[in-house]
């Protein structure tokens, strides 16, 4: 026998539950513009029947319905397609981190236009020449400081912007550390909450909304991929570390690494291990600041010192108007004291290395001659030393171009004498100094005898830079050596004060003995002018039309590669958010014909409440009274 | 995806709004630019290329200016040289009539006059001067006076005349770059201009059990020559005759000393490098004043005159009254100077027509490569104007849509 008041209960389950469903329709509304809300909804379902096969049950046929019960409310989302959106927000991230900083450092160039270093070398090219053809002019020579001047002004200032670059990279890296460092402790905190109502049996929906936005966030800052595969810990990894597990999390932290100019390395605060990410914005960053920037400076470096040293080497040859000469064109700020590149590297006071950037053999060579000799040469590079061979058929030519393609950080050419010059070439390896030859060591007879560099084969006449003086190991009559730049050249690169103060002393003709062939001679300069179009080696260019043409077809791609995946990426995020837009979005449609259903069930309960009171009221007040 | 939130219609949009912007605003900033380069990426082999385009076009505007220069120098060299010419043959007409034997020893003296001032005139021609205050043929010294005059006393006059004419300048050549690795020369030393025998060098010391003691380096007329130690003495001819000048080194049979000769008209330019001590050891060069043209060893025989020596030669013969000797060695003196002089006309008349070569073609190449430069950089305008068209047209009907589609929801309806 059922109780008297089931039907009013029912009732009342059903006004309760079509109360909730309205409240929840409302909600949705009202959280229709919010960014990443997914449209709950309320699951109704039938109360339990009476009666269930127990001992205690009624026998009357069954089973009772007893109305509806609001069973869940629970969020409509994919969880499929969360997991695609976080794995691929990443790539937004990066690319947009990577096209914006590109196209600073593209901008930087100022090609293809008028006032670009390239445009200020051809003046300062262009003004030699000038001073070829007039050479014991005053004004000619005038003109040949103040290009010097604009040009390395000019380098000086692409310096700064370059650095200026990384610097702001720099801040945005720590930014953003801090950035995911906040979003991580706010996931876990989030984690604990979720976990707590979860234990209660709740659906915390707007939680859970609140912790996916937290997460989309960070998917794009760096590389997660998310795993509920333990109910009780949400766990969030990156680079096989986890970051969030539960409500234990651990965060990223700056540390500053002295071997990278003192910009800082990301590590975990736990372990203290470096981070590695290898997508979203952090990452891109990184590779910004390490990789992009740090190349372009070290191009623009490796540009500015063979330069200088080129027509430094020519200049002092030269002879001025007063028959000197023996006086570079350009220096750099600070000078560098010890004339025999010896630096204390550890620093603890006392010469433990040598720098120098470049060695000129004592003997003069002929490109198209035959070595004759047989051997292999022992070159620095990156990863250790590379081994170059070399047979009695080759010509010096050759092995200079084996020389130079081998992935070794020493370029080799013949100098205007010529002469063999090696030069040292960018370290990619932070910890290794830019423009330093770190070792030299020849089992034949090249180096030793033919070239005029080394006193002995074998590693007992090895060359090596880990040692004070160690120019004192090269052949004596006749090698001649420059000693290294101590930071960035292009950072302090500056015409000679000397010649700025009196322009006469500007070389311009050739002699020999320390006699000029005089004033009215403008070899020298010629020979200057001449370096624009002569085949003379940076790097792996031929000549200055190559590099700067490789410089700017080289960042230009880099941008273009930039910008097309950021193209890519922002279609690829669109069509996976807008299809879970779709999916999860509120339509206010949608929700009103839900509220007028839910409404009219309402009044319809309402009703039934009505009717089973009218009844009720039958039984008490008309009954036996 | 059929289901369409609401928020879905109004995040399309203005995805695409504002993707259109952006394209609008890139064409505006390049129409103002007139470039289609705006970044690097927008095309970034068209930008490298422009790079090599554009040096290349400066490169060439200072080619073409060194060609002016170089035409303008030769151009006042050869105005100075054509006086000469007609100096010269002045003197050749008073040669003439003064080797038939029909004039008098008085008429003699006047036309000696009239050479000795053509000949001082010839002096002035020799110390010409350009625009700019240098000297033309002087070598490379510029600011020194090429040819010093030394008074002394003529028989058969009275009074001073200029007895020798030294030259002070140097052997140098200026160089200009007139196109790409080729250079041209744009002064002639007087040495060279102004000299009108083959010069010899007849050294008196005997050289055949001379050897070289240590690798030393000689330099004729501005080439160097390596000497080995050990080498004797024909070894150094050798090397000599093998060597680019225009110079002859023999051995005379009587004295077994080395005899040096020109195989053009011109001043023999020796020096010993570095501290060696060859030539003057072999005797041509002299131990005292080691720089040239005045170092020749005093013991050493020198034969062969410059113009002006030839000049003062018939002035002499002239005053003195020799009509033999005016028309023997007279008028071959003269005739000598004027081919040299002719000569070096004619380099400058083929030098300047090889400039007008270079120029023209320095002109049709800087017309090409800007050609391809404005190819790869300009925009056209007109593409770029009906892209704008098509953009903004999109974008106005972009902007109805939208309008449209976000006007009415069921709320409206609802009463």
């Amino acid at each position: 026998m059922q109780s008297t008041f089931a039907g009013v209960e029912l009732g009342k389950r059903g006004i309760i539950a079509h109360q909730q469903a309205l409240q929840t329709a409302g909600h949705n509304v009202s959280n229709a513009s919010v960014e990443g809300y997914s449209r709950q909804r309320v699951e109704m379902g039938a109360t339990d029947p009476l009666y269930f096969p127990q001992l205690n049950r009624e026998n009357t046929p069954g089973q009772i319905g007893q109305g509806v019960d609001v069973q869940r409310i629970a969020r409509t989302k994919d969880e499929l397609l969360e997991g695609r959106i976080v794995a691929e927000d990443n790539q937004q991230g990066y690319w947009e981190a990577r096209d914006k900083y590109i196209l600073m450092l593209e901008q930087v160039y100022n090609e293809p236009g008028d006032s670009s270093v390239r445009n200020l070398m051809d003046k300062f090219w262009d003004s030699w020449q000038e001073l070829s053809v007039r050479p014991s002019e005053i004004a000619a020579r005038k003109a040949v400081l103040q290009r010097g001047q604009a040009l390395a002004e000019g380098i000086q200032d692409r310096f700064s912007r370059l650095k200026g670059i990384r610097d702001s990279v720099e801040g945005d890296i720590q930014g953003t550390v801090k950035q995911v460092s906040d979003l991580v402790s706010g996931i876990a905190g989030l984690n604990e909450q979720i976990s707590k109502s979860q234990a209660l049996g709740d659906m915390p929906n707007d939680l859970l909304d609140r912790r996916d936005n937290l997460i989309g966030q960070l998917s794009s800052l760096v590389d997660i991929t998310v795993s509920s595969r333990d109910p009780d810990e949400m766990v969030v990894a990156s680079g096989g570390v986890r970051l969030v597990q539960g409500r234990l999390f651990e965060a990223p932290a700056m540390v500053v690494d002295p071997d990278n100019e003192g910009y800082s390395r990301v590590v975990w605060t736990d372990s203290g291990k470096d981070a590695r990410f290898r997508g979203g914005k952090l990452a891109a960053l990184l590779e910004l600041r390490d990789i992009d920037a740090r190349g372009e400076i070290q191009d623009l470096d490796m540009m500015t010192v063979n330069f200088t040293d080129m027509v430094n080497e020519i200049h002092r040859g030269g002879y001025d108007l007063s028959g000197a000469n023996g006086r570079d064109f350009f220096v750099e700020y600070p000078f560098i004291n010890n004339i025999s590149g010896n630096y204390d590297r550890s620093g603890d006071g006392e010469y433990d290395s040598t720098y120098v950037f470049r060695i000129t053999g004592a003997n003069a060579l002929t490109a198209k001659d035959q070595v004759g000799l047989r051997g292999s040469l022992t070159l620095p590079s990156a990863g250790g030393d590379v081994q170059v061979e070399y047979f009695p058929t080759d010509t010096v030519e050759d092995l200079m171009s084996r020389i130079n393609l081998s992935g070794s950080e020493v370029t080799a050419r013949l100098n205007s004498e010529g002469r063999l010059s090696l030069k040292g070439s960018p370290a990619s390896d932070p910890r290794n100094p830019d423009f330093v030859i770190r070792g030299l060591s020849d089992s034949g007879q090249f180096l030793v005898g033919y070239a005029g560099i080394l006193r002995k084969s074998g590693p007992d006449g090895a060359y090596t830079w880990e040692k004070a003086d160690a120019t004192r190991d090269l052949r004596e009559n006749g090698v001649g050596f420059s000693v290294a730049p101590l930071s960035h050249p292009s950072g302090w690169i500056v015409v000679n004060p000397k010649l700025s103060a009196d322009p006469g002393a500007v070389a311009a003709a050739s002699g020999s003995s320390g006699i000029s062939d005089g004033i009215g001679d403008g070899g020298a300069a010629l020979a200057i002018a001449q370096l624009r179009t002569r085949p003379v080696m940076l790097g792996q260019a031929s000549g200055f039309d190559a590099f700067f043409a490789a410089q700017t077809a080289d960042i230009g791609l880099r941008g273009e590669e930039a910008a097309k995946s950021l193209d890519t990426a922002k279609l690829v995020m669109k069509d996976l958010k807008d299809l879970r837009e779709s999916f999860s979005g509120v339509n206010i449609d949608e929700e009103m014909t839900n509220m007028i259903t839910f409404q009219r069930g309402y009044a319809a309960i309402a009703r039934f409440v009505n009717t089973f009171d009218e009844m009720l009221d039958t039984v008490i007040n008309r009954m036996g009274v | 995806m059929k289901r369409i939130s609401s928020q879905l219609p109004g995040m399309d949009s203005s995805y695409n709004m504002r993707l259109r912007e952006w394209e609008m605003s890139q064409e505006t900033n390049k129409m103002g630019t007139q470039s289609r380069i705006k970044d690097l990426r927008d095309d970034p082999l068209a930008a490298a290329r422009s790079t090599r385009y554009q040096s290349e076009i400066f490169r060439m505007e200072r080619y073409g200016k060194n060609v002016s220069t170089a035409q303008g120098t030769m151009a006042v060299a050869e105005g100075n040289l054509m006086q000469a010419v007609d100096v010269l043959q002045r003197m050749r007409e008073l040669a003439v009539q003064g080797a038939t034997g029909t004039v008098d020893p008085a008429q003699m003296g006047y036309m000696g006059e009239e050479v000795d001032q053509l000949f001082r005139e010839l002096v002035n021609i020799g110390n010409a001067r350009a625009e700019d205050g240098s000297y033309l043929f002087s070598g490379t010294q510029p600011r020194t006076e090429p040819f010093r005059t030394t008074a002394g006393h003529v028989p058969g006059t009275g009074g001073d005349r200029i007895t020798q004419v030294d030259y002070l300048g140097n052997n140098g050549t200026r160089l200009a770059e007139v196109s790409e690795g080729s250079t041209m020369g744009l002064n002639m030393p007087g040495h060279t201009v102004f000299w009108a025998e083959q010069q010899q060098v007849y050294s008196t010391t005997d050289a055949s059990s001379y050897r070289v003691q240590a690798d030393s380096r000689i330099r004729l007329d501005g080439t160097e020559i390596d000497l080995r130690a050990g080498d004797n003495v024909y070894a150094i001819i050798a090397r000599i005759n093998d060597a680019d000048v225009a110079l002859k080194a023999e051995l005379d049979p009587v004295s077994s000393s080395l005899m040096l000769r020109t195989t053009q008209p011109h001043q023999v330019w020796a020096e010993d490098l570095a501290g060696g001590t060859v030539l003057q050891d072999l005797g041509i060069l002299d131990k005292e004043s080691p720089r040239p043209p005045q170092n020749f060893a005093k013991s050493a025989r020198v034969f062969g005159g410059s113009v002006f020596d030839m000049a003062m030669h018939l002035r002499d013969a002239l005053l003195e009254g020799n009509a033999e000797k005016v028309g023997g060695s007279g008028i071959r003196g003269i005739d000598d100077s004027l081919q040299s002089v002719t000569t070096a006309l004619a380099e400058i008349g083929s030098k300047d027509s090889r400039l007008e070569g270079i120029a023209k073609r320095i002109s049709s190449e800087t017309a090409e490569v800007t050609g391809f430069d404005s190819e790869d950089r300009g925009l056209d305008l007109a593409e770029s104007i009906t892209r704008l068209r098509m953009l903004e047209f999109g974008h106005e009907a972009a902007l109805a849509a939208s309008a449209r589609v976000m006007q009415k929801t069921l709320l409206d309806y609802l009463r």
